[in-house]
């Protein structure tokens, strides 16, 4: 009966197992059965839309040359990393990995990743944006090699600007511009906001960027000294904390609510105004827009003159430590980066990539408004920085963003909650 | 049961006699039963030895010391249980996060499950429908969860809003308001309530009809054969159902790490439980020394609940089986 | 002579029997619908249009209903090979635990054997280490093993028991007379014939439970398979699910139908379980020892 069944699964299953794990058992074969070199390469792009992409780069590589043969595993985006050190630590890495690009320094300082400046000589370098590169060196060599990047732009609905009066060929440049044109392009139904000309936290833009441009572009951490508490980023908060009163925390919430699940955008559906995003936004718009008439401009900036501040991201190719084939790999890491395959990338995912000359070609390539938003991102990219991981101060995000994020409640002063932050971060400085 | 009792005494005088001849062999029931009870518990014990008890010493080792997974691991004494009382603030954080879950949400589900499985075990039309769908809610696990959830909490389109406002309330902002994050988990975590049931089902299956029927011819309320009956008679299943709970929501973790962006914890670190705290020190920090201190701590906590939890249960748990010591 | 008065009719028992089950099945349909809604939302996202979902405010029932999207989904990668060795790694599982477990639960529950007590709490206490502090350690472990791309690490654990299901069965098995234990004993039974041929059967409401609990936590596991496995073609459904999660954007309706589909065997098996499990013996009735 039940019992007798149980046994017998079990007895077959155990059975099968056996027999089924050691013949499934494919230990990592080293080399094709032609000789190639056989390179592990784990990324995160598994989606109908990238994972094509990757695909083409990756049978390209394979077929223009006899010696290294790369074989794509795809892991889910955060659980990636984590396998990943698990087998650095257990001695058994990919020989190539997609990494992020602002925690290269705090990888390499762990010895999770191979230095790869016996790999390149010094003319490699030049092919990137000199801020990518930046990013990617420790100690004075490189621990990775700039894949792609972003940054960040102001979009604008025309026809709102048209309907406020406003002329659609000038965007704001200025947080004082900014301020003006967003209540103009407000529409209010009584108490209920029918559309909300800007807020600043809403995008993908954070208070901590607005705090920077204030303070012409210093983050919270450079060069291992603390500037959280700082006048201008004092004045930044409480420029924020007004927005907020302005519209009310209801209207925040109830607005932030509906995009936060990434469903829809307030944007494209024409209840926001103005809008800060990455360049691939873009994308969103033209599939899902219907003809929406928009523009593209820089963030506007604190003062006149004070520069037009942008965070920047991106993914790196790098080779954990302990890879079998770093050789090999980095070869693959080489045509990944090249000119030929950035360029692919980037006109069919849009992104900004890292290799200048791609970049360049897709602008020259893209027509209509697909190449005015590119066109406008590359060019954004003078004024991007990235913010790579203090190695003294890991997690001094956590630390800061409580204060802020009470300041916003409207439960501390700005000044207060700086100064306490600025404290708190100091407390956790690592020998 | 009379029966057993003529057939015991009967068996016990033979037995008396039997006792005699066998402390006359070599191995005495003692032995016998040790024998057998190493035999049937040996696979736990490979496990033990072979899987667990090394990376759990390790661990342990790693809690006093600067350990990075990758590229260091030198003793630093008690320096990481320091840092924990006097230089992380979000250490007590995260602390009192998990506790407040701890404290909500074992009693509410408890009391829910076993209000369920009563409900659940009555001779009514489509029972097996029902328990079915109950059920479903515990078995839809992963990440969709709780980006459905993200979705049903949202203030003003949300479902859960939308269902209060038909009652006459209005719904707070649950995951951006610092106050409702908790709640809103407490009531995720209500909804999957089902998966209990299931434990307390399998209970109220044991319980034997006679009692009831007794019960019925005494002219007991149905109140009183629940408090009387059915209580004492699960209570073992109560018992472990509320000890697992309880350890299980001091490791709570999956929903904050998803549901807060990036895994930060949350608007204002209302959502940082303890093992989220843990979770970055460990893997964004690459602090995974401290973090093992961190999870040291919890196990003295949770163990010397565990303790105080089942020396309580001594006086409420009731074994028909008659292991009542 | 005392006529009795005849019962009103809502005295008698059978009205207050019905009274009482139309009360209870009330209760139980409002419960469902609050219980349901967060599922009916799940397959209504999985028959909409990527445009639909991108709408706002959104739609409470699909304006077209694109059961294609289940089909689609399925085809976006091998989902039937991952849905095979998902079947199989949470088969295993279920066997493993159910044999495995109950044997060791029987030692704690009934077996009055030399350290019993002390070694129950070293078992408890392995259930309170939070498993991310031992999981470095455990991979660095089975890749010494060689276990590394394989099941193994998935499988193997299951046969040699879990703190959660001894514990559960030890409970379970206090409840059971002993009495019929000691008549058996006193019959000449061992204890693998007493745990064969008493326990297992007064049970088995609590064995089919560690049944349906030990399949669903393989079948939703998702950092075991991904830790261990590296090849594509081993993965499982979890993993896969993850694929139309993109940095950018989530491809809702295809997650949800893949979801929805994931579910089905779960269901299915508790389905078909319940049958057993209620049935399922009643302790003092049913055995003559």
């Amino acid at each position: 009966m039940k019992k007798g069944l149980i046994f017998i699964i079990s007895a077959i299953l155990l059975i099968g197992t056996l027999a089924g794990c050691s013949g499934e058992e494919s230990v990592q074969a080293e080399k094709t059965k032609d000789g190639k070199v056989i390179v592990d390469f784990w990324s995160f792009w598994g989606s109908e839309t990238r994972r094509p992409i990757i695909e083409k780069i990756i049978e390209d590589f394979n077929n223009s040359q006899d010696e290294v043969f790369v074989k794509h595993t795809y892991l889910p985006w955060g659980d990636i990393w984590t396998k990943n050190l698990a087998s650095v630590a257990a001695g058994n890495p990919a020989d190539v990995i997609i990494n992020d690009i602002n925690s290269v320094a705090q990888r390499a300082e762990n010895a999770q990743s191979e230095d790869l400046s016996k790999y390149i000589d010094e003319s490699f370098k030049n092919q990137f944006y000199p801020h990518l590169w930046e990013t990617v060196m420790y100690g004075d060599k490189p621990y990775a090699v700039p894949f792609n990047t972003d940054t960040r732009l102001l979009f604008y609905n025309k026809d709102a600007f048209k309907e406020a009066g406003l002329d659609p060929e000038k965007p704001p440049a200025t947080w004082a511009e900014l301020e003006e044109y967003a209540a103009k392009l407000d529409i209010k139904d009584g108490d209920r906001y029918e559309r909300v000309g800007f807020y600043p936290l809403w995008g993908s833009i954070g208070a901590a960027s607005w705090m920077t441009s204030a303070d012409g572009g210093k983050g919270f951490i450079q060069d291992g000294e603390l500037y959280i508490n700082t006048p201008k980023k004092q004045e930044a908060l409480q420029w924020l904390l007004g927005w907020k009163e302005r519209l009310g925390e209801k209207t925040v919430q109830s607005f932030e609510a509906e995009f936060g699940s990434e469903q829809s955008n307030p944007f494209i559906a024409g209840k926001v105004a103005m809008w800060v995003d990455i360049g691939t936004f873009y994308t969103q718009i033209r599939d899902y827009g219907e003809d929406m008439n928009f523009g593209v401009a820089p963030i506007p900036a604190f003062e006149k003159g004070s520069g037009n501040w942008s965070d920047g991201g991106g993914f790196v190719a790098e080779i954990p430590k302990g890879a079998k084939h770093p050789e090999e790999a980095m070869k693959f890491i080489k045509y990944l980066t090249g000119p030929e395959a950035q360029k692919y990338w980037a006109m069919k995912n849009y992104d900004n990539v890292a290799n200048k000359e791609a970049a360049e070609a897709v602008v020259n390539e893209l027509k209509g408004d697909d190449k005015y938003v590119y066109e406008a991102s590359v060019k954004n990219l003078d004024q991007t920085q990235l913010f790579p991981v203090p190695v003294k101060y890991p997690d001094y995000q956590n630390r800061i963003n409580p204060h802020i994020d009470s300041v916003l409640l409207g439960k501390t002063k700005p000044e207060k909650a700086l100064a306490k932050a600025e404290k708190d971060v100091e407390k956790l400085k690592r020998k | 049961m009379k029966s057993y009792d003529t057939t015991i005494a009967r068996r016990g005088a033979g037995l008396a006699e039997k006792k005699e001849k066998t402390s006359r062999r070599r191995m005495s029931r003692q032995t016998r039963e040790n024998i057998f009870g190493y035999l049937f518990i040996s696979p736990w014990i490979i496990g033990f030895l072979g899987l667990t008890l090394g990376p759990l010493l390790f661990s342990l080792f790693a809690s006093f010391t600067d350990y990075n997974i990758t590229s260091r691991m030198n003793f630093i004494g008690l320096d990481n249980f320091k840092r924990m009382f006097t230089i992380d603030d979000l250490f007590k954080t995260s602390l009192w996060n998990t506790l407040y879950y701890v404290l909500f949400s074992v009693p509410l589900t408890t009391a829910g499950a076993i209000f369920l499985s009563v409900l659940l075990n009555q001779k009514v039309r489509g029972m097996k429908f029902f328990r079915t769908l109950y059920y479903l809610p515990a078995i839809l696990s992963g990440v969709a969860v709780y980006f459905l959830w993200m979705q049903l909490l949202s203030p003003s389109t949300g479902l859960v809003n939308t269902f209060l406002a038909w009652i006459g309330i209005e719904g707070p902002a649950w995951l951006f308001d610092p106050e409702w994050t908790k709640p809103a988990l407490l009531l995720m975590k209500m909804w999957s309530v089902g998966g209990g049931m299931l434990l307390y089902l399998a209970s109220l299956q044991g319980v034997s009809a006679s009692l009831y029927e007794a019960a019925d011819l005494d002219g007991a309320g149905v109140m009183q054969k629940f408090f009387y009956i059915t209580l004492p008679m699960i209570s073992p299943i109560i018992f472990f159902d509320v000890l697992t709970s309880t350890i299980g929501a001091f490791q709570i973790f999956q929903e904050a790490y998803v549901m807060t962006e990036n895994g930060s914890g949350g608007p204002g670190n209302s959502l940082l439980f303890y093992n989220l705290h843990m979770w970055n020190n460990a893997f964004e920090v690459f602090d995974m020394g401290y973090a093992s201190a961190m999870a040291w701590l919890l196990f003295i906590v949770v163990m010397v609940l565990t303790i105080i939890n089942m020396k309580l249960g001594k006086k409420w748990v009731h074994y028909e089986g008659g292991d009542n010591k | 002579m005392r006529t009795a008065a005849a019962p009103k009719f809502y005295e008698t028992k059978k009205f207050k029997d019905n009274l009482k089950q139309t009360i209870i099945f009330i209760v139980l349909l409002a419960g469902s619908v609050l219980v349901l809604s967060p599922l009916w939302w799940m397959i209504s996202t999985s028959l909409k249009s990527p445009a639909e979902i991108a709408q706002y405010p959104p739609t409470f029932v699909p304006k077209e209903f694109h059961f294609s999207n289940y089909v689609e989904a399925w085809k976006t990668a091998p989902f039937t090979r991952w849905a095979m060795n998902t079947f199989f790694i949470a088969l295993c599982g279920m066997a493993g635990s159910v044999l495995v477990n109950s044997l060791v639960a029987y030692a704690f529950a009934k077996i009055r054997f030399k350290g019993r007590n002390a070694l129950f709490i070293v078992v408890l206490s392995t259930m309170l280490i939070p498993g991310f502090v031992t999981m470095v350690p455990q991979y660095i472990l089975f890749s010494k093993l060689g276990w590394v791309n394989t099941y193994l690490p998935l499988i193997v654990p299951a046969f040699l028991g879990s703190a959660f299901f001894i514990f559960l069965l030890r409970q379970f098995m206090m409840s059971i007379p002993n009495e019929l234990i000691e008549a058996a004993v006193l019959d000449g039974a061992n204890h693998l014939q007493i745990w064969w041929h008493i326990m297992l059967p007064l049970t088995k409401p609590a064995l089919i439970t560690v049944a349906i609990f030990s399949f669903n936590g393989a079948w939703n596991d998702l950092l075991g398979p991904l830790l261990y496995i590296n090849d594509e073609s081993l993965y499982t459904l979890q993993i896969g699910l993850q694929t139309f999660k993109g940095t950018v954007q989530t491809q809702w309706h295809y997650l949800m139908a893949m979801s929805v589909m994931v579910l089905l065997p779960v269901v299915l098996l508790f389905f078909f379980f319940q049958k057993h499990f209620i049935e399922g013996s009643n302790i003092a009735s049913g055995t003559k020892g």
